[in-house]
């Protein structure tokens, strides 16, 4: 009984975990290439840390 | 989750650290002000580490290092890899919007690594920590 409570708390750990990484993916991606349609004004707040880390940018 | 809390903090430090080593070189003059660039740069810091701290919990093992710290700095480097070839491949479809800038992406590079290498020294102080 212990065990299969145990079993079942780290998988839903497990998943919440991936579920932030995925959704922590997609913002560096929206913040890496400045994707203003997905935030607007991403591009342009996130101008200068993006030229610092050297992702191509305008 | 050591691994998550670990990748945040150390993002956040290396976003601070990024703003200086970019003020000290110069490569990039910053448009904004100090205080607009400490937001983005300890968020877009902090991102970066949840991704790296999320990825290395799932994929820790698989990695080919025995050593937290390779892993580490393998894992950022590769991230920031990726990161650049989507750069990269926007730039080939919108060159006027995305171009390659070599000083910037050198500095890039070397800041990845230096993700890892805090990254990793964080994990291992944590190890030597709990043993001892």
């Amino acid at each position: 009984m212990d065990q299969s409570i145990r079993k079942e708390g780290s998988l839903v750990n497990t998943l919440l975990l991936a579920l932030l990484t995925g959704t922590v993916f997609f913002a560096i991606v929206v913040i890496a290439y400045g994707m203003d349609s997905v935030i607007p004004g991403v591009h342009d707040a996130f101008h200068d840390f993006r030229h610092a880390i050297g992702i191509p940018c305008h | 989750m050591d691994y998550l809390k670990n990748g945040i903090i150390a993002g956040v430090l290396w976003g601070l650290i990024a703003m200086g080593v970019n003020s000290i070189t110069g490569i990039h003059p910053f448009e904004y002000g100090i205080l607009h660039n400490l937001i983005t740069f300890t968020t877009g810091g902090a991102i970066f580490g949840i991704v790296a701290g999320g990825l290395l919990t799932f994929i820790h093992n698989r990695l080919p290092f025995k050593t937290s710290f390779s892993k580490s700095v393998l894992l950022t480097t590769c991230l920031w890899m990726i990161l650049n070839m989507g750069g990269l491949l926007l730039s080939s479809d919108n060159p006027m919007r995305y171009h390659v800038e070599v000083p910037t992406t050198i500095q890039g590079f070397a800041l990845a690594v230096l993700m890892g290498v805090i990254m990793g020294a964080m994990l291992q102080l944590r190890q030597k920590i709990i043993c001892c």
